[in-house]
């Protein structure tokens, strides 16, 4: 999944005359975090809601006035994402720099953004959840011709598999969950059991009858 | 099966006969691309490209005929919802339909047209306020999402939790959008949930919401597949807890939509239990007397074409099955399922 997939279209800007007070309502009239600052076309820094509360906070070594220049506060220089970016290499960025948003850029220009929120709602969508379905969770070995001899099997019964979902697990196996169209999960869960896959859920699924 | 039981017991009384809605009002609720498809495949036209409307796969499967048996069903439901209309009847018993998972352009679970939005929408056009419940173990998903954002109409699902049951939908976080926010009320109970907890939804989340709503009439999806016995799922209730929970739903409808409800059948794959769930319903409606054994020719009968036993009384016997190691637990879990649900809901219920 790419980042135009998942991106913020045309974000709000502001510039960076900008006062806090000017910043701080329109985040909470647009109800965003975030904003980018631009000059001349060019991203020049970003800020979030944070940023401007702890600046004017009386807790605050130096307090802002609400009249103060974004410019002030604001980071920079910022990371950033381009449009063609796979979404991990995004989110291995921003636990990096522990940041909650990356402005999108294409050639200089700021064309998107994208938020925890957008990464949070790609990853549902990879589950497969909005489609109806039942959940299948399986542990594999972790070697060529295994997932292909599963896929068979539910192949074999006509039944569609809307979503697959992988990861490590321990001692070098694999897990596998699917979002599978059928309503006759446990059938198949039995099935899957007596070809020797490990069936995690449907959990209590039992091999034979 | 069941019709054939209530015929040996001489208490069945000829339906009205529905006829079949034709395919254009379907557009009501359905894609009419969709609907176009499941027409043709059905008088065996080979299409390419169905697959997107959930066609053609092992619980869909295609068959011919399968659309006039739809619209048959459709039919009945909706010649349900008119009898309530013109007042020509307060009870009414579908002896079929129920297909609660069918979609705007999608068939999923045995389900092509959604005979239940359809009923709901006849009567929501007649200027009513309509309250669904769908007491069948999986999520009522076709018709809540039909209704989503509609403040005519209450839907009220009652089900094993889509984390492990299909459809994977029903959270206790889709309350519904707009107008109908507050109107969608799921209960995802644990696999394995008994009777107490169902009777606990009951009457702290669907007897407040009936009485708040005030709906002029309510349609139940009477699914049995709630059943202990049931292959497809895990919870477990006994003919005991669907007879108690039949009248309380009736009750319910007694006092907050001046008895008017109208009953579809559902899912139910225990060729063993379903029969006599739905006989149950049947002779509860009619007022009838509860024969304690069902009549021997008709077990006879069907024991030889199914090749299993069929229990010789109408009820299960107790105790059904052996006691659930995590029943405390289970209990647990659903009763703070109803604490979320009614916590969400109480601010808008004023
Ligand atoms: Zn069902």
């Amino acid at each position: 999944m790419l980042i135009r997939e998942v991106m913020h279209l045309n974000p709000i800007s502001i510039s960076p005359e900008t006062s806090l007070s000017d910043t701080y309502n329109l985040m909470n009239d647009n109800n965003i975090r975030h904003l980018p600052i631009i000059k001349n076309d060019l991203l020049v820094g970003i800020v979030s809601d944070r940023d401007v509360r702890l600046a004017t906070s009386k807790f605050a070594k130096t307090s802002y006035e609400p009249g103060t220049m974004i410019s002030e506060i604001m980071s920079h220089p910022v990371e950033t994402t381009r449009p063609s970016e796979p979404i991990e290499v995004a989110i291995q960025t921003m636990r990096q720099f522990k940041i909650g948003c990356l402005p999108v850029l294409d050639d200089y220009k700021l064309v998107g953004i994208v938020t925890v929120a957008n990464l949070l709602d790609a990853m549902l969508l990879m589950t497969g959840v909005h489609y109806p379905s039942g959940r299948l969770d399986v542990r594999l070995k972790d070697r060529a011709g295994e997932i292909a001899k599963l896929t068979k099997l539910i192949a074999d019964r006509n039944i569609n598999i809307h979503s697959i979902l992988s990861y490590p697990d321990a001692n070098g196996k694999l897990r596998v969950v699917f979002r599978v169209s059928t309503m006759e999960i446990r059938p198949l869960a039995k099935a899957i059991c007596n070809a020797d896959f490990e069936v995690l859920w449907p959990i209590q699924a039992s091999c034979v009858e | 099966m069941l019709i054939e039981l209530l015929k040996e017991w001489n208490v069945y009384k000829e339906p009205i006969e529905p006829n079949a809605i034709n395919p254009v009002e379907l557009e009501a609720i359905h894609d009419s691309k969709y609907i176009d498809a499941i027409e043709q495949v059905s008088s065996g036209a080979v299409l390419n490209g169905i697959d997107i409307f959930g066609l053609g796969n092992s619980d869909n499967p295609i068959s011919l005929g399968m659309a006039e048996g739809a619209r048959y069903q459709v039919g009945g439901t909706v010649l349900g919802a008119k009898l309530l209309i013109e007042n020509k009847a307060k009870k009414v018993l579908q002896l079929g339909g129920g297909f609660h998972h069918a979609h705007h352009n999608l068939a999923s679970g045995f389900c092509l047209y959604n005979d239940l939005s359809m009923a709901i929408t006849e009567m929501v056009n007649h200027g009513w306020h309509v309250a669904y419940l769908d007491i069948d173990v999986h999520h009522g998903d076709g018709v809540q999402e039909m209704f989503y954002s509609n403040g005519n109409v209450m839907t009220i699902s009652i089900h094993e939790s889509g984390e492990y049951l299909f459809p994977g939908k029903g959270w206790l976080h889709e309350l519904g959008q707009g107008s109908g926010r507050s109107l969608k009320l799921n209960i995802p109970l644990e696999p394995f949930s008994e009777g107490d907890s169902y009777f606990e939804v009951l009457e702290k989340v669907v007897k407040p919401a009936l009485s708040w709503f005030k709906p002029d009439a309510l349609v139940v999806q009477a699914g049995a597949d709630a059943h202990f016995a049931d292959p497809l799922a895990d919870n477990l209730l006994t003919t005991h807890d669907y007879e108690k929970i039949f009248r309380q739903i009736i009750d319910y409808a007694d006092k907050s939509c001046n008895g008017k409800v109208l009953f579809t059948l559902g899912g139910g794959y225990s060729s063993t239990a379903t029969p006599r769930i739905w006989a149950l319903l049947y002779l509860i409606l009619n007022n009838l007397e509860m024969p304690e054994y069902l009549p021997e020719n008709w077990k006879n009968h069907w024991e030889q074409i199914l090749g299993k036993t069929i229990p010789n009384t109408l009820h299960d016997k107790l105790p059904a099955y052996e006691i659930i190691p995590r029943r405390d637990e289970i209990l647990k879990i659903n009763k703070d399922v109803i604490r979320r649900l009614m916590d969400s809901v109480s601010q808008y219920w004023i």
